[in-house]
Formats: C-alpha cells, sequence, structure tokens
C-alpha cells in the first residue's frame, strides 16, 4: 500500500495557495526557532497569530501541592515564548466565523482532536473550537488539515481581529432585521491578514446581530460590534447597521458606545478598516492593561474618536472588497435538506417534551426549527461530534452552528423529524434539555489549563451542573430560567458580568494558607445584546458556591414579583440583602477542620496561586515592521534551501521578495497608504530611507540599500545561476541586517 | 507498526466498580511522585462527557485515560509522540499499558479498587496519513498484535466497525494471563 510520506503532500491541491503558504512558512518558522535564528518573543507573536497558544505549566514548572516541581521537558530550554517551553503542551485554538461548521469540518475537527489532543473537543464563548495538549511541532499538519476544510487558525489569538461572532440564529430568526452571516462572513475574510489590521496593541473582537433585543450577538462588549437595523431611504428600504465600538468586559467592563445610529451596509468595512486604523495608530502599546479599544473611545470621547475615524475614513483608498460582497448576500444562504413538516401527534421518547420546550425554537421559516445540543462544559468526544455531522447530514443537510453559550446547533430541522433527532441525540448522551438554562452553565477554562486561571471555574460549573441536573425536575420555571457564568478570573472570558449570577475566580489568604473563592456578581442583564452588566458583591469559598446558589435561587423563587427577573429582583431587594448571604457564607473552617476548603473543585492538591503563569491573551507587543523584517529573514532562509535543492532562478527570487519584504516594512511605517507594487515599494524606500539617508549604515553608508535597488533592476540575471542566486542571497541577509539595524537606530523598538 | 500514534485499550472489569473521580488523586499522585518511567505533566478530569476519555493523565510523550471511549470503561494508553522504532512500538505501548494497569490494580488510595479483564484488549492506530482506516491496515495492526498474544495462547483479532474512527483492532484472548506474567513477559515496565 502507497501512502503519503506527509500531510503537506497529501493535501497537496486541496488547499488554497495563499493558505498553504502561509503554513509553509510558519514551518520554516518552527524550524527557525529551534535553530534559535528566530527571537522568542517574536516567535510567540508569530505562533499566537496562528492560534497556538500557551498553556498551564508551559513555564516548566508545577505545584504537586506540596511543593513545586521542574517539568524536565526533552527540549531543554529552547523556548517558543518569553518563558514558555518548547515541548510544553499547548492549545490549538480554531476561529470558526459566526460558529458556522460543515459536516465535513466537524469531521476534521474530530479526526484532529482524535489524533493530536486528547480527545476532546471545546467549544469557546466566542464560537471557536479549541483543542488542548498539543505539541508545536504537530500544528502545521493539524492546520493544513483544516484548511483543506476552509478553515484557517490564522488571528485566533495575539493582537489581531479574533474570530469575528455572530447571532447563532442569523438568517431563521423570526426578531432579525435581515441576515448578519454574510456581512460577518465577508468581514472576517476582509481584515484577516489585513495592513491595517496588524499593528494592535492588543486584540480586536466583532460581534453582529441580528436584532437589539435578543441576547445573542453580545455586541455591547465588543470592541465593534453592528446590530442590523433597516431604514426607508427615498422610499427604498435601505441595510444598514446599529454601529457600536469600545464594549468589553475584563477586569472592569465598558459598555459598547454608540458610534452611528445608522451606518450603510456600504459603509460597513471603511469606518470598521478606519477604526482599525485609529487603534493602531493611536491605541496604547506598552501599558498592555490599558490596550484595548475601549481605553482609547473613553480617553478620546465617542465624539473625538468618530472624528477621527471619519477623517481616516477620507485617506482611505478606495477597495472593491468594501462593496463587493454586497452582490451576492446569499452567499451564506443555506438549502435545507428536507421539506417542512410539521410534528405529528403522538407518544414521543421519554424526556423529548422537556428537550423540546427548552432547545427549540422556530425558526422564521414556517415548519423548521432550530435544535440546541447542550455539551456539558462546552466539551465534546471526536465520536459524539463524528455522529452529529452524520445528523447533521441525515437531517439538515448543511451547517451547525457553535455558540457563544458553548453549546451546538442544528438549523433546518423539519418539525417532524425532532423526536428522531432527539433519540439519536440521546444515544451519544447528548439529549439534555435546559439548553441556556440554569444547568447550562458557561465556562472559561480557568486553572484546568489557562495559565492566568485563579479559580477552577470549570471545576465550579461542573459541579454546580451536577448538583443542579439532579434538582432540575423539581425547580420552579422562573429558577430554570436563570444564567449562571463562570470565570477563572478577572479576565471575564466566562463572561460573568452579563449572567444572573456571575462568579469569577479569585483567592484569600486564611490563616496562612491559600483558599479558593469566586466573587459573586449579580445584577448582570444577558437581554439586549448584553444590555448591562453586573456587579461583585463579595467573594465566597469555591467550596460555598453551590450553597450560594442555592440559597439565592431559593430567595429569588420565594420572593420575585410577577414576572419579575432575577436582575430587577436583585435591584428591588438591594445588594446589601446579598451582600448579608454572602457574609453568611464567607466562613472558612480551619485547615485541621475541613482541609477540602484549601482545594479546588475537581482538584485535589492544595491549592496554591503558584501556577499562575504570565497570560498569552495580549499576545506580544511586537510592530508590524518587527514582523515584517522577520519575514524576510524567513525568506532569506528559504532562499537557501531553494538554492540547495537546485532551484538557482526561484532561490533568486525568493532573496528578492525577502529585501522587497524588509523594504516595504521600513517604507510603510513611514507612509501606511503607499501602493503595493514593486516599484511602489522601491519608491517609497527610497524616499524615506536612502534619500533621507536613515538607512545608511555608519561604515558602509548606502551600500546594503544599493543591493536592493540593483536587485529590483537585475534579479533575472542573478537567477540565471546558481553563483548569481547565491551572491544575490548574501547581498538579501546583509540588506534585512541592515533593516534591522536601521530601525533600532531610528527608535523603533518596542522593549 | 507504521503509525507513530496509537492507543491500547485494556478493559476494566464490570465488577471492580471504578469510581472515575477518584482516579484523579492517583493521577495526581503518580505525576507528584513520578512513579511512572516518562514525563507526566497534568490529569484532566472529563467524566462530565458521556462515553468521554474519562480522568487523564497527560504525558509528554503518552497520556493515559480511564473512562469509556467506546463506551465501554478501560484503561487506554495514547502514544502521541516519539515513539521507539517501528518494529518496537507495540511492544512499548503494551508494557507501558500494563505497568500502569498493574499500578492501578495496587493503588492503595484507589478505593474501590481497580480491577482488569485480560481477556480483550482493542488496538487504534490514530494516525490517518501513515495509517487510513482500511481492511489492509487493520489485517497488519492485528498481526502484529497478535505476536505479543501468542505465548498466551492467541486470540481471535477483528477489526472494529467504524468507519470514520481510527482505524483499530479487537482482540479476544483465548487464556486470560496473568497481568504480571504478562508484563514480565514482555520484559517488565518500559
Amino acid at each position: 500500500m502507497t501512502v503519503a510520506a506527509t500531510w503537506k503532500e497529501k493535501l497537496a491541491g486541496h488547499v488554497r495557495e495563499d493558505w498553504a503558504r502561509e503554513i509553509d512558512v510558519f514551518e520554516t518558522q518552527i524550524e527557525l526557532r529551534k535553530k534559535n535564528k528566530i527571537e522568542e518573543k517574536l516567535f510567540a507573536e508569530t505562533r499566537l497569530r496562528r492560534g497556538t497558544y500557551g498553556q498551564r505549566y508551559d513555564n516548566g514548572q508545577r505545584s504537586d501541592g506540596e511543593k513545586t516541581q521542574t517539568l524536565t521537558f526533552p527540549s531543554g530550554e529552547l523556548t517558543k515564548g518569553p518563558g514558555t517551553m518548547w515541548d510544553a503542551p499547548g492549545m490549538q485554538r480554531i476561529k470558526i466565523p459566526f460558529g458556522k461548521l460543515s459536516p465535513d469540518q466537524l469531521d476534521v475537527l474530530c479526526d484532529l482532536a482524535e489524533e493530536y489532543s486528547d480527545q476532546i473537543l471545546h467549544v469557546t464563548t466566542r464560537q471557536d473550537i479549541q483543542l488542548h495538549f498539543i505539541h508545536i511541532e504537530d500544528t502545521p499538519d493539524l492546520m493544513r488539515r483544516l484548511a483543506a476544510v476552509g478553515i484557517t487558525t490564522r488571528e485566533a489569538c495575539g493582537n489581531s481581529v479574533r474570530n469575528v461572532t455572530a447571532c447563532p440564529y442569523a438568517g431563521v430568526c423570526s426578531t432579525e432585521s435581515f441576515d448578519v452571516a454574510p456581512y460577518a462572513s465577508a468581514i472576517t475574510f476582509f481584515l484577516l491578514g489585513h495592513d491595517d489590521t496588524q499593528n494592535f496593541g492588543r486584540k480586536f473582537k466583532i460581534a453582529f446581530s441580528g436584532c437589539k433585543d435578543e441576547p445573542c450577538g453580545l455586541t455591547n462588549f465588543h470592541d465593534m460590534g453592528a446590530i442590523a437595523k433597516t431604514r426607508l431611504v427615498n422610499g427604498e428600504l435601505k441595510r444598514g447597521f446599529e454601529y457600536y465600538v469600545g464594549g468589553g468586559l475584563g477586569s472592569v467592563p465598558y459598555p459598547a458606545a454608540l458610534f452611528d445610529e445608522f451606518l450603510p451596509e456600504e459603509e460597513l468595512f471603511p469606518i470598521t478598516q478606519a477604526v482599525c486604523r485609529v487603534f493602531g495608530r493611536l491605541g496604547e502599546k506598552e501599558n498592555r492593561a490599558r490596550a484595548r479599544i475601549k481605553f482609547l473611545v473613553k480617553k478620546l470621547g465617542i465624539e473625538e474618536f468618530k472624528r477621527l475615524v471619519l477623517e481616516e475614513r477620507t485617506k482611505l483608498r478606495p477597495d472593491e472588497r468594501w462593496t463587493a460582497f454586497l452582490k451576492d448576500l446569499h452567499v451564506t444562504d443555506e438549502k435545507p435538506l428536507k421539506p417542512p413538516a410539521a410534528l405529528g401527534a403522538g407518544s414521543y421518547p421519554k424526556g423529548f417534551d422537556a428537550w423540546r420546550a427548552s432547545n427549540i425554537r422556530p425558526q422564521s421559516q414556517k415548519g423548521y426549527v432550530t435544535a440546541k445540543v447542550t455539551l456539558p462544559l462546552g466539551d465534546f468526544t471526536p465520536d459524539q461530534g463524528r455522529a452529529i455531522a452524520d445528523m447533521a447530514r441525515r437531517y439538515t443537510g448543511d451547517t451547525l452552528r457553535a455558540t457563544v453559550e458553548q453549546n451546538l446547533l442544528f438549523r433546518w430541522v423539519p418539525e417532524a423529524d425532532l423526536p428522531a433527532l432527539y433519540s439519536e441525540l440521546a444515544a451519544i448522551g447528548l439529549g439534555a434539555a435546559g439548553a441556556d438554562q440554569i444547568t447550562d452553565i458557561t465556562s472559561c477554562p480557568g486553572t484546568d489549563t489557562c495559565k492566568l486561571g485563579i479559580s477552577s471555574s470549570r471545576g465550579l460549573a461542573g459541579e454546580l451542573r451536577k448538583q443542579l441536573t439532579v434538582l432540575e425536575d423539581k425547580l420552579e420555571p422562573a429558577a430554570k430560567e436563570l444564567t449562571i457564568k463562570c470565570s477563572g478570573c478577572f479576565n471575564s472570558c466566562g463572561q460573568h458580568h452579563v449572567a444572573d449570577m456571575g462568579f469569577l475566580g479569585v483567592s484569600r489568604n486564611v490563616n496562612g494558607r491559600r483558599v479558593p473563592h469566586f466573587q459573586l456578581v449579580v445584577g448582570g442583564q444577558l437581554r439586549n445584546n448584553a444590555g448591562s452588566y453586573g456587579l461583585a458583591i463579595g467573594a465566597i469559598p469555591s467550596k460555598r458556591v453551590p450553597e450560594a446558589v442555592k440559597t439565592l435561587t431559593e430567595r429569588y423563587v420565594a420572593g420575585k414579583q410577577d414576572g419579575e427577573s432575577f436582575q430587577k429582583f436583585v435591584a428591588r431587594i438591594g445588594k446589601k440583602e446579598i451582600r448579608k448571604l454572602v457574609d453568611e457564607l464567607s466562613a472558612v473552617p480551619p485547615y485541621e477542620q475541613d482541609p477540602s476548603f484549601y482545594s479546588d473543585w475537581g482538584d485535589p492538591r492544595e491549592y496554591t496561586i503558584g501556577d499562575i503563569g504570565v497570560g498569552e491573551c495580549a499576545g506580544e507587543v511586537v510592530s508590524s515592521v518587527q514582523m515584517g523584517l522577520a519575514a524576510s529573514e524567513r525568506e532569506v532562509f528559504e532562499a537557501q534551501v531553494l538554492l540547495d535543492e537546485g532551484n538557482a532562478k526561484n532561490a533568486a527570487e525568493r532573496a528578492y521578495s525577502a529585501m522587497l519584504q524588509a523594504a516595504r516594512a521600513l517604507a510603510k511605517d513611514k507612509n501606511p497608504d503607499m501602493g503595493d507594487t514593486n516599484d511602489d515599494i522601491v519608491s517609497e524606500f527610497r524616499a524615506h530611507y536612502y534619500d533621507t539617508k536613515l538607512f545608511f549604515d555608519p561604515f558602509a553608508g548606502g551600500k546594503f540599500a544599493h543591493y536592493f535597488f540593483r536587485a529590483h533592476e537585475k534579479r533575472a540575471e542573478a537567477g540565471a545561476s546558481k553563483d548569481g542566486a547565491h551572491q544575490l542571497i548574501e547581498e538579501a541577509q546583509l540588506f534585512v541586517e541592515a533593516a534591522h539595524q536601521c530601525y533600532t537606530r531610528i527608535g523603533n523598538v518596542v522593549p | 507498526m507504521l503509525s507513530e500514534r496509537f492507543q491500547i485499550k485494556l478493559f476494566l472489569d464490570p465488577k471492580s466498580h471504578v469510581e472515575l473521580e477518584a482516579l484523579v488523586p492517583v493521577f495526581h499522585r503518580f505525576i507528584r511522585d513520578k512513579v511512572l518511567p516518562e514525563l507526566m505533566i497534568d490529569v484532566v478530569d472529563y467524566s462530565h462527557v458521556h462515553d468521554g476519555p474519562g480522568v487523564v493523565l497527560i504525558g509528554h510523550e503518552s497520556d493515559y485515560y480511564v473512562g469509556k471511549l467506546d463506551g465501554v470503561l478501560g484503561l487506554v494508553y495514547s502514544r502521541k509522540r516519539a515513539a521507539p522504532a517501528p518494529d518496537a512500538r507495540l511492544k512499548d505501548g503494551l508494557r507501558r499499558l500494563l505497568n500502569v494497569a498493574r499500578l492501578l490494580e495496587h493503588a492503595s488510595d484507589l478505593k474501590p479498587a481497580a480491577q482488569f479483564r485480560r481477556d480483550e484488549l482493542t488496538l487504534r492506530a490514530t494516525d490517518r496519513l501513515r495509517a487510513p482506516n482500511s481492511a489492509d491496515v487493520a489485517a497488519e495492526l492485528g498481526k502484529e498484535l497478535q505476536q505479543f498474544l501468542v505465548p498466551f495462547g492467541g486470540a481471535t483479532v477483528e477489526r472494529i466497525a467504524d468507519a470514520k474512527g481510527a482505524v483499530g483492532v479487537r482482540a479476544a484472548l483465548k487464556a486470560a494471563p496473568n497481568l504480571e506474567a504478562w508484563l514480565e513477559q514482555l520484559g517488565g515496565p518500559a
């Protein structure tokens, strides 16, 4: 039997050319880092921008509950980022734009979880899929296999535009103004790798919602949020967006500011591009804690921020992509497999009625429903995933959605098929009712795998789910409707600010010992796109949180007035009342009396905060010039490989491309609006660096710049012979080195 | 075996009633006391996932799961990187699997105690590049597995019917070997 030697070989021709090239480049960067030819900080940001993230203990230190032990990895001192050991397993974040997954994509994700990860796929609070405990050297093949089914991990982490999220009901929702999916899809690929999104000081998150009142889009806490809206203009119904900027959770949540009540659809891309440029230019770069756009908007005020954006808008060179996608807004439409059919009378499987009541929602298209698959803690196995993909093929024909509540959603299910679909889900352990209710708890990874985790949010969520599921049949309907969200620290990845009851991990010192706690956050609102944020009331020992949830729920059920939401109930009885409850539960027994308080949920080790590492959420501050120079170095290396393979012509072209890349990186720093042809780059570089002598070496003068100018004119000659190509590679090396020196000399290197 | 990644599973005796959560401190102890002759890194509890990996001991080269992958409770040895030479891989994996099975059977901090069935094994090659899911690959896997079962009377080996999962075989052993003797026969713990 003949088998391909590598995934690269096997998938040749099945991966978009530009994506294939990007992954090859990343693989080369891995090799260069192993040879210590790329600086670790730069490599860290490079891998983060490919979604390859660090995990807890990746500094090689781990507390075993008694003492901290060193994990002695085989690659020794080699790192993949500051304080991040090469061999330490990491997390791969996989962007799923607006959560849309095809069955074929899900199948591949399942294969990857089975082969490279720990048999678990995890849906995140931003509609991504994450795989944990992945070795960095497995990531290029993993990326190739994803790319072959149309998924890129590019810019899944790092200081970039993260996964664009959208309401999972887009296109089938009865309350939406219009389907936002084609806009979310188009802007994903417009901004992916865009020059104007490469120079951020922090990440940038975008969300779309089809309507204002429902919680599905959560636009209020995004860096940019767009809510679909229509307006009559000269008698014609025009599409646009209520456009927000500067929202965010984190330690201090900011509600998004209204930028425009009605941004016409034609202006969505250019205004977002202008927002990105202003953020890239004026956003904080050094103080990571204040580098999100929310701080910039707050500092400038929305009016001044808007003025700057509109001014920037006038400077943009027209781009046909701004409106090209509007010609085919049906590109994301889904064609149902089966005709609509109403649910017939009859006896249904056990558990079906409860599942139907909570997990099913009618579509705007009569006879079709959506069906939510509740995933415990957002986790599922490859076998479950393949079964779901198979169900999607047989019942709906096409897509699924990952949701921000960490579930999966079937769309276009004929209502008549629900009993059969339910039976199949129940058979694989995924027939639980209670979607988006009190047992369907959202949680970030917390101390399970996150370097920043303080307390075990997943441990707590799992315990609450277990205890509340037992009680579920006895719970009053109002109690069932409550939402719980848990974060392992103040960074809010579990979105605790917008739940009825939110919990964020903290630690407390009790009699000289650390005790895991959670702050109780109440008053948050999920509706109205996460309309308001709750506030922390006080800290409760982790082991007493289930008791707190039970007591609060009982108080609410017993004391609520007709139709009163939990948020209004809290406002009416006052936070002092809630605080009393917290105080009653705040006592921690002495260690000798009950040591269980001194360890966290699901983790028998004595609790410590010693395992907290340096988070990578913020990425590394690496300027676009530094990224460009690193890319040029890598191209010089690739040119050498090509020459070794006997391909002088391509080696010369690659060496020239390296010079071009370095020159472009420098020139763009001076003129972000410059053109992108080779002649443009040479001309801009000449004007800003050669004519000004900025590029001149103290000893060699303009010699290295001449190498570049000559290569631009005569690289074809160099490629005609091995010696010529060799010389060009040497010159490219010197030019790239000179570019580094120049950039340092002019004082631009971010410390 | 061409595949660098593979999983071997030994099934828990249904009578042993092992509770998954009870394995969490045991695996933490394995890390703390460096019980295994390889670098182990972390413990993850997936017991909330239906027919999932259960409780996972994460290592650098290998992971160990005690869970219900495939629907039946058992211990899975999962080789994920730095595998020995192709002709030594399976033997090495079996030794590691049996060693951990033995350690779990004797773990005084695991109550109720674990007890493994010795009459059945499964082997899956979790490497779709080198081991696509085909009858030929399954036959090769079965043949290789058989050689380690010959001293115990051999086994009936059949392909696991799972068109989309990783290729695999199930071996029903003709005579249930003693765990210690089996490990000894393979050369002791790897």
